[in-house]
């Protein structure tokens, strides 16, 4: 997985982190992990599809999510129903949406998928031949972690190869 | 969730693990569920996202896995190691890109994700709002359920487009 791809996500949680949760965030050590992701209490999943693809997903402990949900919907949450469920996963859908906005920006297109919650520590997550890197995002509601599993898909690159490599006559009228 | 949408998966997976598992396969009763999903041993998603939008799950027993992924690859698994686990995934990825296939030709043009794999008893996943229609699948080498939580994604016109015009092709400015 290409660093490069990981910017966009840091940039679209702190933005909306500070909007939505009004979190300062301050970023962990990035890592790199190759064996299976062992879930935290809350795991927002979304898969993206197109030029960028792969699975993203934002762990949490379960204090961390009531807290931001908390605050995003202006009320106390002291169980994750399925309203506080639907609120961690909306703010994991706007993170990644703002991220793929960012690609589109720089050419890649890509779409996110529905988001899914899954609830339940010490499961085993494996995105397959897809290393994972892994950012801890610290605020003061606590630790949000997102992992990022994502491709870049060659054909974009062999299209620009391809494109160069077609001889067009700077005039068409000379030939 | 859409029931012209079962239809398309089910005939794929019938085709597929057929061809895979070298046997009859047989569906079991069909059933509507509201709540969250509870994890079986493993459980492969794949995202559709485009005309139909929304989430696969396939989920089997440790065992099953080991049986569908020794019969796929024709050699005996002892463990759910990767290539045991490529193999499972593998298996949901061929049939949920057949059903696409199917869907595309209904009218339904959507992309898969790829695959992830959920190993672990009893977790939940929620799919929020999208209820879930679950097919049971029985095969001569071992069982799976494919739950469908999907609909009818947003009209995109997205498509053209997204198609860049390379330069030579453009019109001449007048």
């Amino acid at each position: 997985m290409d660093a490069k791809l990981l910017n966009p996500f840091i940039q679209a949680a702190a933005e909306v982190l500070k909007a939505e949760v009004g979190a300062e965030i301050s970023r962990g050590n990035i890592s790199l992990q190759k064996s299976a992701m062992t879930s935290d209490d809350i795991t927002v999943l979304i898969n993206l599809v197109g030029d960028v693809y792969g699975v993203v997903m934002y762990g949490m402990p379960t204090a961390t999510g009531l807290n931001m949900v908390s605050k995003i919907m202006g009320q106390e949450f002291t169980v994750m129903n399925s309203l506080a469920q639907s609120g961690v996963a909306e703010l994991g859908n706007v993170i990644s949406g703002r991220a793929t906005i960012r690609f589109s920006e720089a050419g890649y297109q890509s779409n996110i998928s529905t988001p899914m919650v899954l609830t339940g520590s010490g499961i085993e997550i494996s995105t397959l031949d897809f290393h994972r890197i892994v950012v801890p995002l610290e605020t003061q509601f606590g630790t949000l972690t997102v992992h990022l599993a994502l491709k870049e898909k060659a054909s974009g690159e062999a299209t620009a190869e391809f494109m160069s490599s077609l001889k067009v006559p700077a005039n068409p009228k000379d030939s | 969730m859409n029931v012209k949408f079962l239809n398309p998966f089910v005939s794929a997976a019938h085709e597929i693990l057929s061809m895979e598992m070298r046997g009859d396969v047989q569906r079991g009763d069909l059933r509507l569920e509201n709540g969250p999903y509870t994890t079986d041993e493993i459980t492969v998603i794949i995202s559709l996202v485009g005309g139909v939008d929304g989430t696969v799950f396939f989920s089997m027993s440790k065992d099953a896995a080991l049986q569908l992924a020794s019969t796929m690859i024709g050699e005996k698994f002892e463990t759910l190691d990767k290539l045991a686990q490529s193999g499972i995934a593998e298996l949901a990825n061929v049939i949920t890109g057949r059903a696409s296939m199917k869907l595309a030709e209904a009218g339904f043009e959507s992309n898969i994700s790829t695959p992830s794999l959920i190993i672990g008893k009893g977790a939940t996943i929620s799919t929020l709002d999208y209820p879930r229609l679950i097919v049971p699948l029985i095969t001569s080498n071992g069982a799976t359920t494919i739950h469908l939580a999907l609909r009818e994604g947003p009209p995109t016109n997205l498509k053209a487009p997204q198609l860049g015009v390379p330069k030579a092709f453009e019109l001449p400015k007048p």
